[in-house]
This record gives C-alpha cells, sequence and structure tokens, in this order.
C-alpha cells in the first residue's frame, strides 16, 4: 500500500516535472521566434468565403508558426470610414483587401506602406500581371503601387435572351436598346420589372452609373486634374439613368434586386461576373428563390433553363463604348514594428503561390478572376470544383478575363491618375446623389450641385 | 456632595466630549469607507459618461479631421447646422417620430394592461406571449419586417395588392422615403409596447379591490371607475413611462436605421454627417450636443410640469 503511493507520487512529480520543463521549452522557443500576430482585413464577409480563407490562414501558419494571423471582415461600404478612423485610433490592420479605387485612396492619404508594396511587387514579379489592372493601382510618379491586384471582375447588363429573341429586341447594348427593352418589358401589374439600376446610396450605384457616364463620354476630372462633373455630358447620363430607374421594382434597390432576375420576374440587371454560380447552380440560387423558402407564397423555383436564356453585354454604347469592372486588391497598412511589416509581405507572398491562389478564386468562379497570366491558363484553376468552367465553356471565360485589361474608371483620364477621383468614389458621393434624385424627387440640377460642393470639399 | 457632584458633572461632561470625539472619528471614519466604496463608480461614471459628453461639446467647437488634427473653428458648425434645413427636417422627423412611437406605445401598452388584469383561461400563457416582440433581437425582426413589406414578394403586397386590389400598383412602403417613417413608428410600437404593459399591469394589480367595490355600491358606470380610481392609481407609472420612452425614442438609432435606412431622425442624420461622405466629425458632435440639449430642456420641463416632482 505504502509503496504504491510512493509510485504515484514518483509518476506524478515527473509527469509534473516534465509538462513545467516542455511548458518552459516552448517558451523559450517562442522568445527565439519572435511571434507576430498581424490583423488581416477582408472584404469577403460571407461566412463561407471567411471559411476558406481561415483555411489559408490556418495552412499559412503551419508553415510558419511564428506569425499569427487575424482574420477580420469589413464590409466593402464601410472600409473608407474604418480605415480613417484605425488610422486616428492606431489600430489599422497590417493587410487589407479592397477595391482598386479605395486603395488608391488609402494612398493618398498616406496610410499605404508603399515601400513593403513596392517591394512584394518585385519579389513575385510586375511582368507576371496583367498589365491593366496593375496600371489602376500604380502610384501617380508610377514609382510604385498603393496595392497589387489579386482578383477582378468585370460587369455589364446581363438579360433574357429568349425574352429579346421573341420580342425583336436588339441586345441591351446601346442607350437606346436598354431603354427601349426597359420600357418593353416593364410590367408592373404582372409583377414583372424592366431592368435594375442600383438606387441605394451604395457602391453598386456607382458601379452601374459609371459605364453609362463613360459611354457618354462625361468624366469627372480633365487631365490636367480640374473637376468638370458638372458637364452636359454628365447630366444627360444622370437624366438617363434616372429614366432608367423608374423600369426598376418598386422602392430603392441594391444588388440584392437581382433576386427578382432569379425568379423570372426582370429582364436584364447591372451585374458582375459573380452572378454565374447564382445563374447555374441550383443550390447557389436557392437563397434568392422565395420559392424555396416560402413555400405558401405562390413564389418560384430553380430555373434551369435560366442559365441557356442569359446572355451577357459587357459593354454599353453611346457616344463611345465602355466596359466596366473592379479590380481588387491586396495591400498593406504603415506597420510600426519591423516585424509585423515582413510577416504581412510574407503571408501575401504567399497567397500568391499557385495553390492558394487558386484555392481563393475558386471561392467565386466567374467572379473572381486571377490577376497573374498563368493563373488564368492553368488547368487546375479552370476546373472548378463547382463545374462553373465546364458550364459556360472555357473560351466564354477566358473572354472574361481577358476584358479586365480593359477596365476603364473616373481615375484615370488620359493615362493620367486622378486621385481625387477615388477619393470622390470611396465616399459614395455618385450613390448618394442618385439616391437624392430617384428616391427623394430632388431635381437632377440641384442634386449635381450638390455633389459639386461636396466633391470640392474633398479635393480641397 | 455638591462638590462631588460638581467633579462628577465635569467627568459627564469629559465623557460625553470624548463619545462625540469618538463619534465624529467613526462618521469621519465611516465617510471615509463610504467615499472609497463609491470611489471606484463614481471613476467610471466620470470617465464613462461625463468625460465623453463633455469631449463632444469640446469638438463641436473645432473642425475635425482624423488625419490632419483639429483647428478651431468657433460657433461656424452651429451657425452651419441651424441654417441646415435637412437638420430642421430631420428635427421634425424625430418629433413625429417621438410623439407618435410614445402616443401609440402608452396606449397599446395601457389598453392590453386593463384586458390582461381581468381573469379568462389561459392568461398566463398570453401574458408571456405579449413579451415576444419587446425580447426578440431586433435584427431577425427587422428582416422580418423588412419581407413583408418586399413591394415585389412581401406578404403585405400578396394581400392588399394581389388579393384585395386596394391599392392599384405595387410600391415599396418602406423603402419610399415618405411612407416609411410611418412603417417604422408602427415597428417601434409593436416592438416597444410590452415594456410599457409590463410596468403598468404591475400597478395595476396592486390596487386596492375594496376602492371598486365601494365605487360601485355608489353606483359608479365602468367609465367611472376608470377615470376616477384606475387612472389616478396609475398616473405616475405611466407618466415616467413616457418620460423614460421620449428619451429612449428621441436618441433611437438601431431600429430606425435597420429597418429603413431612409428615415433621417437626429440620430441617424448625426450617423450620416460624421461617418458618411465627407464625414464632417465636427458637425457630427454639433448635432449630437444639439440633441443632448433639446432633450435636457424637455426632461426639466416635463419633471416639473407634468411628474410634479
Amino acid at each position: 500500500m505504502k509503496q504504491r503511493t510512493i509510485i504515484i507520487f514518483v509518476v506524478l512529480i515527473t509527469l509534473l516535472s516534465m509538462s513545467f520543463l516542455s511548458a518552459q521549452g516552448e517558451a523559450e522557443a517562442q522568445v527565439k521566434a519572435e511571434p507576430v500576430s498581424i490583423d488581416f482585413w477582408t472584404t469577403e464577409t460571407q461566412s463561407d468565403r471567411m471559411a476558406t480563407i481561415q483555411v489559408l490562414i490556418d495552412t499559412f501558419s503551419a508553415l510558419n508558426p511564428d506569425i499569427s494571423i487575424n482574420l477580420v471582415p469589413v464590409d466593402e461600404n464601410d472600409l473608407s470610414t474604418q480605415a480613417q478612423t484605425a488610422a486616428a485610433a492606431g489600430t489599422l490592420p497590417a493587410i487589407f483587401e479592397a477595391p482598386a479605387e479605395t486603395a488608391v485612396s488609402f494612398g493618398t492619404q498616406g496610410i499605404v506602406d508603399l515601400s513593403a508594396t513596392r517591394a512584394l511587387a518585385d519579389s513575385i514579379g510586375v511582368d507576371r500581371f496583367y498589365s491593366g489592372p496593375l496600371k489602376v493601382l500604380q502610384t501617380t510618379d508610377k514609382s510604385g503601387y498603393y496595392a497589387l491586384p489579386y482578383h477582378g471582375w468585370i460587369q455589364g447588363i446581363w438579360y433574357r435572351a429568349d425574352w429579346f429573341e421573341e420580342a425583336g429586341l436588339a441586345p441591351p447594348n446601346t442607350w437606346e436598346n436598354v431603354l427601349k427593352a426597359a420600357r418593353y418589358f416593364h410590367r408592373p401589374q404582372d409583377n414583372q420589372y424592366g431592368i435594375l439600376v442600383g438606387t441605394k446610396p451604395e457602391a453598386y450605384s456607382e458601379q452601374c452609373f459609371t459605364p453609362i457616364a463613360m459611354s457618354n463620354d462625361a468624366a469627372l476630372f480633365d487631365s490636367e486634374g480640374t473637376l468638370i462633373f458638372n458637364s452636359p455630358e454628365m447630366k444627360d447620363a444622370v437624366q438617363f439613368y434616372a429614366e432608367l430607374a423608374k423600369y426598376n421594382p418598386p422602392g430603392p434597390q441594391n444588388w440584392r434586386g437581382r433576386d427578382y432576375y432569379m425568379q423570372g420576374r426582370m429582364a436584364m440587371f447591372f451585374y458582375s461576373t459573380y452572378i454565374m454560380d447564382d445563374l447555374a447552380l441550383a443550390e447557389v440560387a436557392a437563397g434568392s428563390l422565395t420559392g424555396e423558402n416560402f413555400s405558401d407564397l405562390g413564389g418560384t423555383d430553380f430555373d434551369p433553363q435560366l442559365v441557356e436564356n442569359t446572355r451577357l453585354a459587357p459593354i454599353m454604347t453611346n457616344k463611345s463604348p465602355a466596359g466596366y469592372g473592379t479590380v481588387v486588391s491586396l495591400g498593406m497598412f504603415n506597420q510600426s514594428s519591423p516585424a509585423e511589416r515582413s510577416a504581412a509581405q510574407k503571408f501575401l507572398e504567399y497567397l500568391y503561390t499557385q495553390n492558394a491562389y487558386i484555392t481563393f478564386l475558386h471561392m467565386a468562379p466567374g467572379g473572381m478572376n486571377p490577376m497573374l497570366k498563368e493563373i488564368a491558363s492553368n488547368s487546375r484553376f479552370q476546373n472548378d470544383p463547382n463545374g462553373i468552367f465546364k458550364n459556360y465553356g472555357a473560351e466564354k471565360m477566358a473572354e472574361i478575363i481577358d476584358g479586365l485589361e480593359d477596365i476603364r474608371t473616373f481615375s484615370i483620364v488620359d493615362g493620367v491618375r486622378i486621385e481625387a477621383a477615388s477619393e470622390i468614389t470611396a465616399q459614395q458621393i455618385i450613390p448618394q446623389m442618385l439616391y437624392k434624385i430617384t428616391q427623394e424627387n430632388m431635381k437632377v440640377d440641384a442634386a449635381m450641385a450638390w455633389a459639386e460642393r461636396e466633391m470640392n470639399k474633398l479635393i480641397d | 456632595m455638591s462638590r462631588f457632584t460638581h467633579s462628577s458633572d465635569g467627568a459627564a461632561a469629559a465623557i460625553k466630549e470624548t463619545a462625540v470625539q469618538k463619534l465624529s472619528t467613526r462618521a469621519q471614519r465611516d465617510e471615509r469607507l463610504g467615499w472609497s466604496l463609491v470611489a471606484p463608480s463614481v471613476f467610471i461614471i466620470l470617465a464613462l459618461i461625463l468625460y465623453p459628453v463633455l469631449y463632444n461639446i469640446y469638438l463641436s467647437f473645432f473642425d475635425v479631421s482624423l488625419s490632419e488634427g483639429n483647428t478651431f473653428s468657433g460657433l461656424a458648425n452651429h451657425q452651419e447646422i441651424l441654417r441646415d434645413s435637412e437638420f430642421w427636417k430631420s428635427l421634425s422627423t424625430t418629433m413625429i417620430y417621438v410623439i407618435f412611437t410614445t402616443a401609440g406605445t402608452t396606449l397599446a401598452g395601457l389598453g392590453t394592461a386593463i384586458v390582461m388584469n381581468k381573469k379568462f383561461p389561459l392568461r398566463g400563457l398570453i401574458r408571456s406571449l405579449i413579451l415576444l416582440p419587446y425580447v426578440a433581437p431586433v435584427i431577425s425582426v427587422v428582416f422580418a419586417w423588412q419581407f413583408i413589406f418586399d413591394p415585389v414578394n412581401g406578404i403585405f403586397m400578396d394581400i392588399f395588392y394581389d388579393r384585395l386590389h386596394l391599392f392599384s400598383e405595387r410600391f415599396s412602403l418602406i423603402g419610399s422615403p415618405s411612407t416609411a417613417v410611418w412603417i417604422a413608428i408602427l415597428f417601434a410600437i409593436w416592438k416597444n409596447f410590452p415594456f410599457t404593459y409590463l410596468m403598468i399591469l404591475s400597478r395595476l394589480q396592486a390596487i386596492d379591490e375594496n376602492l371598486y367595490e365601494a365605487a360601485e355600491i355608489d353606483g359608479a358606470n365602468g367609465w367611472q371607475k376608470f377615470r376616477h380610481i384606475t387612472l389616478p392609481e396609475v398616473y405616475f407609472v405611466v407618466n415616467a413611462i413616457i418620460l423614460l420612452r421620449v428619451i429612449w425614442n428621441f436618441n433611437k438609432f438601431e431600429e430606425v436605421y435597420l429597418l429603413t435606412s431612409n428615415v433621417k431622425v437626429l440620430s441617424v442624420y448625426t450617423y450620416l454627417k460624421a461617418f458618411t461622405g465627407t464625414m464632417d466629425l465636427g458637425q457630427g458632435a454639433t448635432l449630437a450636443v444639439l440633441q443632448f440639449f433639446i432633450l435636457i430642456g424637455f426632461i426639466l420641463f416635463y419633471v416639473k410640469k407634468v411628474l410634479k416632482w
């Protein structure tokens, strides 16, 4: 009995001392490797996308046990506000994911780490990028980049080709064709609507408006950097947009209105290539369909023909042709500690490696398109788990990706970068103006004068 | 004897004196203890309530820039706000919102409480079911309401347009700025009347039944009993709740903004001014200060004139 007690005692002591020693060992190892913890702001706020990014982070952390990365979701519409307040509080994250315009506006505020970004670009290799998207992120003096392009989408009008054919209407690729079709298909008494354009004061509205303004040769600035927003071309575009908004479903709308198209209640809608999986896959579309969610409401179910009956008109023409798309970039905010800076750079380098990159892009096949040329032609990339590439065909997908080379924005005029334009986009002045006109019945002239005043406040 | 008495008097006085001394030191000690006990709370109140209020007032005199620091601008913010027609519009929206939601929650709460004070089967169950809107999380009921009023798929349009043909066209009640405020008011009444109901019910249950019996013997009818017994008995509870409701709804942000986002009551307007678009934090602070003083003015008036404290 006594012996047994002694044995148990000895075993316990040994175990305790071992765990103590190993804890000490761990502590020593940690001291040697100097663990860093950095934040990563992502605009992919949906839980399934965050889970995918977390897998990438976990893989990276397994390879680099001394670096821990904290994923923070930030709504795209809140990015500017969040960054400004974080900058004032000194709590900027090490890494951000942001639309190119927003990244440029961060750059002009002086909160982006330009030298680290330059080093990152060099280590990845500038030549491997598509040049168009990279140009959007270049600094004014062309010596560096505010952030690096990571993925991108193009936008256009998606439309019911079968309805258009039956009605004998031309594809919605000019102002005239769009308006004619919107009028023709707008039958509110049958709960059917002509078109969806954004009318809420959110980023989506500007995304719909930009190609319309650009196709009318309207610009925010001339190449000298003078604000020329209040021009006859811009006024025409605003009026045309307000006219289109009359054929919207009732009430202020944002991208969520695309659900009505999925339900077969709308003829056209502005949207990015992100819609491709919703059109093709029943389980993705389920969230948009009343029939799936409210069986008592006499709603609609998934239409397997919709993907074949839907076409994309990516270019809008009036005075000149204009396409629109957005480059989403990864960048680094200024950090005080060099360890955090190098950890951020290391993680971003990892995200550009082939496996990590393709995993990331496969979160939204069609929506997220690569910015490195070699990834676009990579067979693993073209074989996405949901079969979107197969559904649409590699050729159509290549066309979409090529479209990214010709992205036009308000912030590049004749090859000159106008930073103030990015600031105006980031602060959503134009969406607010469109909301005032379409929802608060403000006169176009008054609303444009208001917008011009706000823009001048930003420029000063 | 007298000498003895005298000396004993002196001793008594001395004892009394030391007792007083002891008492006063004990009182002092108690006071010190008291202060040290409340000190953490006082500190927290100063740090978390008084400091932000004062700092906000301070900020209202500045042109605030997060990146370039603040520049003193005197009363410029205040003047600009008072000249801003949007401010007056949002003030009147706030008034409409506060008046109708307060009246609505109070009347609905009072009516429900009176009904629920009567005996009927399953009363316990129904009493607790009524609390449901009040305890449900705002965000989940907001989504439900938004779906109800969705112009294309919502139940409201399904019933009133498709089935009853009451309207000539579909429209978005929650999206159009002119009607959205009324939906926000309806929502606030539905969400908050259970609180009023609960408070009034607990007061009703404390009213002495003898009062009603005596009134019946005197030949009072139902209305007279309500007017002369029930109302005076619940007067202070109702008025205290009205005061609280005005304070709460005057500052209400989340219910309004999450549900409609285009009903610009003062708190929403302050948020939009301070944190969106050109982000004018100085004017945002000024708006908050004005809102604060309007509310303080109302509270002082109400406490003096209505509650007569």
